[in-house]
């Protein structure tokens, strides 16, 4: 500090002043190292010692811790330090009298503090032995024994004017002492809330501006984020799957979503993990999820399920419900009498033309066509050949299905009449459907 | 119009597998001469040989593009059927040797699952959950098919 290097200059001390010195810097009592120090500093511009300048060194630590304390001893201290080292000896007795007196009214008014007080004034006037004198070192130890500040206001009478100032600068002190302690709660602040941030739940997209800027703020601070990993939530984007918990967090700048286009080029999303193997993971567990999903509608009944192990059982059920069906139904086929085969072809031409489409139509036609049951079976057989020939915009499926009736029929031979009617009228309807 | 192309799939589906089981169905019966569905024995392997078929055809339908219609065309194809029945082990062994090297599911669920589908002993849990889906909407055509056959012959 300036101010050390002022006293160490002017300093002027007599055999006494260090004898009384020691009590005043040893003083672990914060207010009275602080007019100690005052004390001594304007002591110094006068009697200057080796042997003290130790005690001034250590004077100004306290001043210095003291300025954060109080706004108006450190300003007025600082001023007073720097008012030291100019050299008109009344401005700085005024202003160290002014500075004292603002310290000296935080002390408990003793009968030596008031004869202080009054006395500093003075200074301009009054030689330097009787100011050192004035100073009271003998009270300089009840300063030093005294702890509590008082309301100075009454005390207040020399230095009003120019405490103004040393309130004004003292705003300074206090403030940039301060922000070297707020600095770093902000810097804790801005990682609690990224930490924060970065448990929640990933898609709230109102909070990611506020994430890059404190992001940003921690990538330009010297941070370890980038490089730890602490174990976090992690928030898949599958609705099943979102119990799910990874170990893994880490700064990730990118804000892509993931892309799934190639196995490799996998974003990483923000606040997730960069590591390949996670990637990975996560890639594969986005997969997984959106087969549930779709397992989720193909099954009926699981649109309120959301759970994979739930799903599965679903899934699971209705797959052995399924196969069970299966084998009743082909145990329903097994005692069926064999000899109705030509069922199984009107049935079969039925089951096309309900998988046509335009079922209703047809069926609609068939009844009104079953009625005339007088087909001749040589028109019958003539309109068979005729239909592939007639439609050959005919998909080849149904065709060939209709060949395979016609080989069956033919194998068969046409035993009912509602069959050949069925199939006669189906095909005459196919005419104008396809067409 | 539209909504052609959608129903024309499952309809495909449908119509092939239905096609082949009902040949099938005809083949069974016009090789079955001798009257054994009386018995309950002849009902029941009657009943198992119309359930492979069914599965089969649904296989044949489906064609090699499902790793589920490989597993059963696989295991029910007319030479591991003539494999089974001349007493040879070559397909058992190859058998023995996949299955034994399924991955390592998540849950007893997935090993379940895995029983279920056909083939899905050496599917990840990805590609078997693809699987099962294909193969439900399959098991869910054959079972409508097989209903209609069965309402049909009925009546």
């Amino acid at each position: 500090m300036d101010g050390r290097e002022n006293e160490d200059v002017g300093f002027q001390h007599g055999g006494e002043d260090d004898l009384h010195c020691p009590s005043l810097g040893m003083s672990t009592n914060p207010l009275p190292e602080k007019i100690s120090g005052m004390i001594m500093s304007s002591v110094s511009m006068y009697k200057p010692s080796n042997g003290a300048d130790p005690f001034f060194s250590s004077g100004w630590d306290p001043l210095a811790s003291l300025s954060q304390n109080q706004n108006f001893g450190g300003s007025s201290s600082t001023v007073s330090h720097s008012e030291f080292a100019n050299p008109p000896y009344p401005i700085a007795l005024e202003n160290q009298g002014t500075s004292s007196t603002g310290q000296l009214v935080r002390y408990p008014s003793n009968s030596s503090f008031v004869e202080l007080v009054q006395k500093l004034p003075c200074f301009g006037s009054g030689s330097f032995s009787e100011m050192a004198n004035s100073f009271g070192f003998p009270d300089c130890g009840q300063i030093a024994n005294s702890g509590c500040p008082q309301n100075y206001a009454s005390l207040k009478e020399g230095g009003t004017g120019i405490t103004s100032t040393n309130g004004a600068l003292s705003r300074d002190d206090p403030q940039i002492s301060c922000e070297g302690a707020i600095g770093s709660s902000p810097n804790a602040k801005r990682r609690k809330r990224a930490s924060d941030s970065k448990n929640s739940p990933i898609t709230h997209q109102n909070a990611e501006g506020e994430l890059q800027k404190s992001l940003s703020r921690e990538s330009s601070d010297v941070l370890k984020e980038p490089d730890e990993k602490k174990p976090r939530i992690e928030h898949s984007k599958g609705s099943n799957l979102r119990g799910k918990q990874a170990g893994k967090q880490a700064k990730d700048t990118s804000s892509g979503d993931a892309s799934r286009e190639n196995y490799i080029h996998v974003r990483a999303r923000r606040g997730q993990a960069t590591n390949s193997h996670s990637l990975a993971e996560r890639v594969r567990r986005e997969k997984i999820s959106e087969r549930m999903r779709l397992l989720q509608e193909l099954v009926p009944g699981c649109n309120k399920i959301t759970g994979k192990a739930v799903m599965l059982d679903e899934i699971i059920n209705y797959v052995q419900s399924l196969q069970q069906q299966v084998e009743f139904l082909s145990m329903k086929l097994a005692t069926v009498n064999p000899e109705l085969n030509i069922d199984i072809e009107q049935i079969l031409s039925k089951e096309i033309i309900h998988s046509r489409g335009g079922a209703g139509a047809i069926l609609g036609l068939a009844p009104a066509m079953n009625s005339s049951h007088h087909y001749p079976h040589g028109i019958f057989q003539g309109t068979f050949p005729s239909i592939p020939s007639t439609t050959p915009k005919y998909p080849l499926l149904p065709q060939t299905v209709l060949d395979n009736e016609l080989q069956s029929l033919f194998q068969v031979g046409f035993n009912s009449c509602p069959a050949v009617d069925n199939l006669g009228s189906n095909a005459g309807n196919l005419k104008p459907e396809f067409q | 119009m539209i909504s052609k192309g959608a129903t024309w799939n499952s309809n495909s589906c449908r119509i092939k597998f239905a096609r082949r089981f009902v040949s099938a169905l005809l083949h069974m019966r016009n090789r079955n001469t001798r009257p054994g569905s009386l018995t309950i024995e002849g009902v029941r392997t009657h009943t198992q040989r119309i359930k492979i078929a069914a599965y089969l055809s649904m296989a044949q339908a489906v064609g090699s593009r499902r790793a589920w219609s490989r597993a059963v065309l696989s295991k029910h194809g007319s030479r591991a059927r003539r494999h089974s029945r001349m007493g040879r082990s070559s397909v058992g062994l190859k058998k023995t040797r996949v299955i034994r090297s399924y991955p390592p599911g998540e849950l007893g669920q997935a090993k379940k699952l895995r029983q279920l589908v056909p083939g899905g002993k050496t599917m990840d849990m990805c590609s078997l959950l693809e699987e099962t889906a294909h193969y439900i909407k399959c098991l869910a055509t054959q079972v409508k098919v097989m209903q209609t056959l069965a309402d049909n012959f009925s009546k």
